[in-house]
């Protein structure tokens, strides 16, 4: 087990690496350096003047040169600085982190509250109308484009009647009118934002479970357990989900990708203060401090929910092992 | 239970006609069988029927466009952001020198035509501002004046003047430009990148696939390996830093890149790149369950190349599940797509996708809210209609799918 989890551990770690180098290397194909943009801002500036700044900044190096000397800045614990924002980034980033993990958390929830019981209610009834409306659901929510589903949600509870923000984290000082006050305001301004994230999420989830569910509800041990005499809802929890659960982990685990993704779209949308729109903004903005480190942190976190969906797996089920 | 139900068919088919019999008995091909399953799904068919019209709407754009005679680049400051089903007038300036340019390329019908309007005293001005003056009244009202001139040089001012008023069946965008007509060079585009998305990433993950499953090994783990890695990235990101960067930088892409249609190439390399892995899986997956056949013992018998037995014998058996692939991927492509474009970095400005229409209704959505609703709800129609067809498809070809 300890070797497992280290084993891959220094594999996740590694393909960061690799990750980070080829999104460094890409950065450097992005249209203009921060030099080019000084001088299109600075029309006095000479070329010996563009030229020792290039070799100030180190810019005039090849790619692989200045990603060692970057990779050692960030080893050293400094993250660098942001030109859009003027801060350093270590300060951009924990804020940002947390509005994002809240937002990701609360849809995930969410939709695995509302989506495993909707599937495997329509995989117990296989054509009937549940199962049918369910299906009905589940394939829309999958179909929507999520960012047009917030435009309309917006359109729907901002414009035409003005119940919730139309987007925003929360009310400018409303920190200061004590914590329950600011729970309030932030999750007012988290309701369109979550609803629009966790749609396609519940359509993906319901029917996973349902198919799950049905190949598990199909075992022998079923059969058996029934002709025991146990309780339908033992049958149904205890024999049938606990055996749909391994592959629904994984699905859960692929999802985080399609969070995180679906996490900028949403938050562009809704200017919503995470690390999402943070890493849309700078990466337009040719912030590149900002951007790779938001890039890399995105990666990582959702590489690492892989790595816990892997060591999940061996606690749904001991028949795994980790050799 | 299941031997009473034989019972029962024998009972059946003995009081069948020898011809019904025979027709029962006759073995029915493939795709009849497969026709046959699809149909029974109801909604899959109403999707195959919409992509139908979705695809016929994209490949005659260029006829549709001379039918209702509205250009989609055509721009009217003057007429913004008008509600569906409204007729709109040119603006003043653009008339003036839409007929300055007509009178001096037909002199001699403007002559005609001046000296009628004054001798039937339709205007109150000298004959060089007769027309003007026309251009000046409701586009409707001139049109009848010059129909009532009866005079054959009159008939290009009147097509002139038609063109003059323009209808918008679902209003105009933020540049006045006629959503309808962008909608269906979308449609084009949209379904364009899906569709060649698809179908490249498909042929991308068949050859990826077969090497890993044939040969296995260490081309095996290490084609896996990347595969995995790639699955589990998150894609809105990574394809944001790549759609961001200037290919024009990479030396082998410039040759193929022209700047015309540089963002739709970029857009379908771009969607290429991360969208083949699943299609990787599954033949790989499916290719390391027939390695082990007899057939293939066989055709190796025989002396078959490795190639032959991929190509020959082994692509036939992957087909059915790699054409399910396909279909859920074009959903899935034209998604990606729309999201991009939206953010601003996918199809570029003029040339419309549903997409880049989103992108600007955001920001109106109150003054025009509709110009929001119409390319999401397309967007919305494909990729659902698209993913009941691949859901048909696999429910058909796949026999052990039959147990709705």
């Amino acid at each position: 087990m300890t070797t497992f989890i280290t084993r891959r551990i220094l594999q996740t770690l590694a393909v960061i690496v690799i990750l980070s180098y080829v999104c460094f290397y890409l950065m450097s194909l992005m249209p203009g350096d921060p030099v080019d943009m000084m001088v299109a801002s600075n029309p006095k500036i000479t070329a010996e003047d563009v030229a020792r700044l290039k070799s100030l900044y180190g810019l005039d190096q090849p790619v692989y040169k200045r990603y060692a000397s970057w990779m050692g800045s960030i080893v050293q614990g400094d993250l660098g600085y942001s030109r859009t924002y003027r801060v350093p980034v270590q300060e951009l980033m924990g804020p940002r982190l947390w509005n994002t993990f809240l937002l990701s958390a609360i849809s995930l929830i969410l939709s695995i509250a509302i989506a495993v019981p909707l599937g495997v209610l329509s995989a117990l009834k296989p054509g009937s109308k549940t199962d049918y409306v369910v299906n009905l659901f589940s394939f829309g929510g999958i179909s929507i484009p999520s960012f047009w589903l917030a435009i309309v949600l917006i359109i729907l509870f901002a414009v035409k009647f003005p119940l919730l923000p139309a987007g925003g984290t929360q009310t400018i000082g409303a920190e200061n009118m004590g914590f329950w006050a600011d729970i309030k305001d932030r999750s007012i301004y988290l309701i369109l934002p979550v609803l629009s994230l966790s749609i396609q999420q519940i359509g993906r989830f319901s029917r996973f479970t349902r198919s799950t569910m049905l190949e598990a509800m199909r075992n022998d041990f079923i059969r058996t357990a029934r002709a025991k005499g146990l309780s339908r809802s033992t049958v149904i929890w205890q024999h049938g989900f606990r055996n749909a659960l391994i592959p629904l982990i994984t699905i859960l685990a692929l999802s985080f990708s399609g969070l995180f993704s679906g996490a900028i779209l949403t938050e562009t949308v809704f200017a919503y203060q995470g690390v999402g729109k943070l890493v849309y903004d700078s990466i337009i903005g040719n912030d590149y401090n900002v951007a790779m480190i938001s890039f890399v942190i995105s990666v990582s976190m959702v590489l690492l929910m892989n790595l816990v969906a892997d060591i999940l797996y061996g606690f749904a089920d001991p028949r795994i092992s980790y050799q | 239970m299941s031997e009473m139900t034989m019972n029962e068919v024998e009972i059946e088919t003995n009081q069948l006609s020898s011809k019904d019999r025979a027709e029962l008995e006759k073995a029915q091909p493939m795709w009849k069988m497969v026709l046959t399953q699809f149909m029974d799904h109801k909604l899959a068919v109403a999707g195959a029927v919409i992509i139908t019209l979705f695809m016929l709407v994209a490949i005659f754009a260029g006829t549709i466009q001379s039918i209702t005679d509205i250009d989609p680049d055509a721009q009217n400051v003057g007429n913004r952001y008008l509600p569906p089903l409204t007729t709109a007038q040119v603006g003043q300036d653009v008339r003036e020198t839409d007929i300055e340019r007509y009178i001096t390329e037909n002199p001699e019908a403007a002559d005609a035509v001046q000296k009628a309007l004054v001798e039937k005293e339709i205007v109150a001005v000298a004959e060089a501002d007769a027309i003007y003056e026309l251009g000046a009244k409701e586009t409707k009202e001139a049109i009848s004046a010059l129909q009532s001139l009866s005079l054959k040089e009159a008939a290009g001012f009147i097509s002139l003047f038609k063109s003059f008023e323009t209808f918008h069946l679902f209003g105009t965008d933020e540049l006045g430009r006629d959503v309808f007509i962008r909608l269906v060079y979308g449609t084009r585009v949209s379904m364009g990148v899906g569709v060649l998305v698809a179908i490249a990433s498909a042929l991308i993950g068949l050859l990826i696939g077969s090497i890993a499953g044939f040969y296995g090994g260490l081309v095996d783990t290490l084609l896996m390996r990347v595969t995995d890695a790639l699955l589990s990235l998150p894609h809105i990101p990574v394809l944001i830093v790549i759609a961001a960067i200037d290919m024009s930088k990479i030396p082998w892409l410039k040759a193929i890149i022209s700047t015309s249609n540089e963002s739709v190439f970029k857009m379908i390399i771009i969607l290429c790149l991360f969208s083949w892995m699943s299609v990787a899986r599954l033949v790989r997956g499916s290719i390391l369950s027939i390695r082990e056949r007899e057939f293939v013992l066989a055709a190796r018998t025989l002396g078959a190349k490795d190639s032959t037995i991929i190509v020959r014998h082994m692509f036939p058996n992957v087909i059915a599940p790699m054409l399910v692939a396909i279909t859920l991927g074009v959903g899935e492509s034209i998604l990606f797509e729309a999201a991009l474009s939206f953010l601003g970095l996918g199809i570029m400005p003029p040339t419309p996708s549903w997409g880049n229409m989103l992108n600007n209704a955001q920001e109106l959505i109150y003054q025009a809210p509709f110009l929001a609703i119409l390319p999401g709800l397309l967007i919305f129609l494909t990729t659902v209609s698209f993913n009941y067809l691949g859901d048909g498809l696999q429910d058909a070809i796949d026999p052990k799918a039959i147990r709705r």
